[in-house]
């Protein structure tokens, strides 16, 4: 054996990345006795899935699971969470690595009790990138109700300063700095598992799919917030325009995806997000229509299966098998119009909507810029996990297109790996 | 779907059309966005996305006597917006290349005009004929001297319209054969996918549709209604009415020579062959802006077929000035060998013309005209 030759092996583990899948890698590993560090970009834990108004196919609200899994961190003395940090530099070998970390500032330390009296008086307002801009927030905010750490932050692109310090004066706990700076910290640890996930897939790339043209036209992660009862309309659906209750909601399949001029691949998790949010529809507006235009209704395995049936046997939902390829918008009601071939029948069909949904892809974070550390990634992006190399792994959505399910079982998959790494088995 | 249908595919028929330039047909997965992206395609039934799955389940019968293939005129929207990289412009293209091959009798010349590897027999075929018959008639004088170039008395205008005039009356033949099949084909392929709502074809209806479409074809308004490929409806236009011109040249003088037996060449001045030389330098030029679309153009597939035609009507342009400047220039030997070369070029013009991708201006038209005709 080599082991006596070997580098020294760190007892560490580093998850880079703190929505679900991070959240369960870090969980894992920890709840057997290694220590972690979970670094996170945003000033909050739950990444996508905070995002998310139900899973499906329960219909159950993710904030429920993330809670438990909240709770299961402050419980647990092992993990170390770092949120606002972005890894910088990895260097190193298997079973020992040396990492670079910046943890930009809060702002607000951990006196802070979410009294909102800074926000009150903060005279700045940004777009809410959490609800995907479609309201605002102040430039002192907490990212949502159940946003863990539950400590405000300030976002210092938009925020005045010592010169307004309205939030400082009117903070009783002294918990805001409007002077932190950014800190580098430097970890040792033996394995690092990306859970960097993904983002949707910018619609606006889509010509032909008028999304940043017409008003009325929203991706499926618009959807979700705007359901969602922490979100930006307290979960009314309403659409951007007037805010009118809409009567019929066109959902477009494979906006982006399946398709080599944008992701190449299925992002898998579109079509149930659209049947899926067809529940939401129907919960809301009983005699709303709902048309679905599909290439292929991909709903994998029996639950999923069983869930598309329930949704097919609803009377007020039509589902189309046709690419929606061309939309208008009429300016007089803002209406939509949705362009598209049945391909059963092969009629061109011209479906009018009051709103319409894009099932966007996900694309992963890392497809322009990659991590600063020795990785493989496939032509779109995803990190190629090679386990004859070990040491570093790619769990959820940083490998591959996957449901919170997948993503839950890899990561723990990955946690193992991780393990592995340290006891060098 | 309580009908049941028993799928027969042509295996061969597949194979090529994806020799033919269809050889991106398997990617497509059915999504339909091409029918929607057309600028041309009807609403009931639009085209391609169904010619996408008829040709990849080698349904031959449906697509060579579909109407819609020749509907379609490669404007590459389609191609273009195509998810998969499926080409479906491409993939028509090729179906209607099959379709000529198929109408023209008999069959074997079609095969052999698609085929590079019968390029030469083909050329060799007008030398052949011009030899033997010349000798044989004596009509070919390869010593005409004179101090003027006349290039009757190298090739003599009677041998020309010995060859010529039989050819036409073969071309018209070949068509007329092939249009009945494809008239009848397409009617019935129309009806039984509702394409139409006449029951039965009346010829007297097709013309009037044939007269109706006249102005769209000399507008090549269809062609400006294309997105990707609207540049493409210049250099179209400067051929087609480079032909017109053409044609119009050569019966005036068939006409003159035999009814008033005045021969050529004429004068520069005389507004005939103002036309004539107008005509053969819109030809070159839309030639060969054609040739610089299809090289610019490196997502669309130019294959055997399509090289064939453009360097045809290339060559007989750029032959036919060459001869008539060199007799010009009075360069005796070069005019009389251009003049023989740019012969080979119109015989292949002519004895392929049903054969070749050429063939589109009777097919494609009849197909407008019934179109019209059947309210499609």
């Amino acid at each position: 054996m080599t082991e006596d030759k070997a580098a020294p092996v760190s007892g560490s583990i580093l998850v880079v990345g703190g929505g679900i899948s991070g959240l369960t890698t870090a969980l894992e590993a920890a709840e057997v006795g290694y220590e972690v560090f979970l670094v996170e970009k945003n000033p909050y834990l739950g990444g996508r899935v905070a995002q998310l108004n139900q899973y499906f196919p329960k219909l159950c609200p993710p904030t429920c699971g993330l809670e438990i899994n909240f709770r299961r961190i402050k419980d647990n003395p092992r993990i170390k969470v770092l949120t606002l940090g972005e890894v910088e530099k990895v260097d190193g070998t298997p079973g020992n690595y040396d990492v670079t970390i910046k943890l930009n500032p809060r702002f607000v330390n951990e006196d802070c009790t979410a009294c909102n009296e800074c926000v009150d008086v903060c005279p700045v307002e940004r777009n809410n990138e959490f609800n995907f801009n479609i309201d605002k927030t102040k430039a002192i905010y907490r990212p949502f109700e159940m946003s863990f750490p539950m400590r405000y932050v300030i976002d210092s692109s938009v925020c005045k300063g010592s010169e307004c310090n309205k939030c400082v004066e009117a903070c009783k706990y002294n918990a805001i700095d409007l002077n932190a700076e950014a800190k580098i910290i430097n970890l040792n640890v033996g394995a690092i598992v990306w859970a960097t996930g993904w983002e949707p897939y910018d619609a606006a790339k889509i010509d032909n799919l008028g999304f940043g043209k017409h008003q009325n036209i929203i991706t499926n992660m618009m959807m979700e917030r705007l359901a969602a009862p922490n979100g930006p309309t307290k979960g009314k659906i309403l659409r951007p325009s007037d805010n009118k209750a809409p009567e019929s909601i066109a959902f477009v399949q494979c906006a982006g995806s399946r398709d080599e001029n944008h992701l190449p691949y299925c992002s898998y998790i579109c079509c149930m997000a659209s049947l899926k949010q067809t529940t939401y529809i129907r919960a809301q507006y009983p005699d709303a229509k709902v048309y679905i235009f599909y290439i292929d209704v991909r709903a994998p395995g029996q639950r999923y299966e069983k869930f598309y049936k329930q949704i097919k046997e609803d009377k007020n939902v039509f589902l189309i098998k046709g690419k929606v390829a061309e939309v208008s918008e009429d300016p007089g009601s803002g209406n939509i119009t949705v362009v598209a071939e049945n391909a059963v029948t092969g009629e061109k069909i011209r479906q009018e909507a009051e709103m319409v949904v894009l099932a966007t892809g996900m694309q992963p974070t890392t497809k322009d810029v990659k991590l600063p550390a020795d990785l493989k990634y496939n032509d779109d992006g995803f990190i190629i996990n090679d386990f004859e190399k070990g040491g570093m792994f790619a769990a959820g959505c940083a490998n591959k297109p996957a449901d919170v399910v997948s993503s839950n079982q890899n990561a723990t998959g990955m946690a193992l790996k991780a393990i592995q790494t340290l006891v060098r088995k | 779907m309580a009908d049941k249908c028993l799928i027969e595919p042509d295996l061969s028929f597949i194979k090529q059309v994806v020799g033919l330039g269809g050889d991106t047909l398997k990617k497509c997965f059915q999504c339909a966005t091409c029918s929607v992206v057309c600028p041309i395609a009807p609403e009931n039934k639009p085209f391609p996305r169904k010619e996408m799955i008829a040709a990849s389940w080698g349904l031959k019968d449906k697509l060579i006597g579909s109407m819609d293939i020749w509907l379609c005129h490669n404007c590459g929207d389609c191609t273009t917006m195509c998810p998969r990289g499926a080409k479906p412009g491409d993939v028509l293209g090729a179906v209607r290349s099959y379709a000529i091959s198929e109408y023209a009798v008999p069959k074997f010349i079609g095969k052999a005009v698609n085929d590079p590897k019968k390029l030469p027999v083909l050329l060799g075929l007008p030398v052949v004929v011009f030899l033997v018959l010349g000798f044989i008639t004596g009509l070919l004088d390869f010593t005409p001297g004179g101090d003027k170039i006349v290039h009757s008395n190298f090739f003599s205008s009677w041998l020309v319209d010995l060859i010529f005039v039989p050819l036409a009356a073969w071309v018209a033949v070949v068509f007329g054969i092939g249009l009945k099949r494809f008239v009848n084909d397409m009617h019935e392929n129309a009806v039984l996918e509702g394409k139409t709502d006449k029951k039965k074809l009346e010829i007297g209806g097709l013309i009037r549709g044939l007269f109706s479409v006249i102005p769209t074809i000399l507008k090549h308004s269809k062609f400006s209604e294309c997105g990707e490929n609207k540049d493409r409806a210049t250099a179209h236009l400067m051929v087609f009415y480079s032909f017109i011109g053409l044609f119009i040249v050569t019966n005036i003088f068939f006409v003159v020579l035999y009814v008033f037996q005045i021969h050529g060449p004429y004068s520069q001045m005389n507004p005939v062959k103002w036309l004539a030389n107008v005509s053969g330098i819109a030809l070159i030029i839309g030639s060969a802006l054609m040739i610089k679309n299809r090289m610019a153009k490196t997502d669309q597939v130019t294959s055997y077929k399509d090289w064939y035609l453009l360097i045809l009507v290339l060559g007989l342009g750029v032959t036919g000035m060459l001869t008539e400047m060199t007799r010009l220039a009075g360069i005796a030997g070069l005019s009389y060998a251009l003049y023989f070369i740019h012969l080979m070029f119109v015989f292949h013009l002519f004895i392929f013309l049903p054969f070749s991708k050429l063939a589109h201006l009777v097919y494609r038209t009849v197909a407008m005209a019934y179109g019209e005709y059947g309210k499609r």
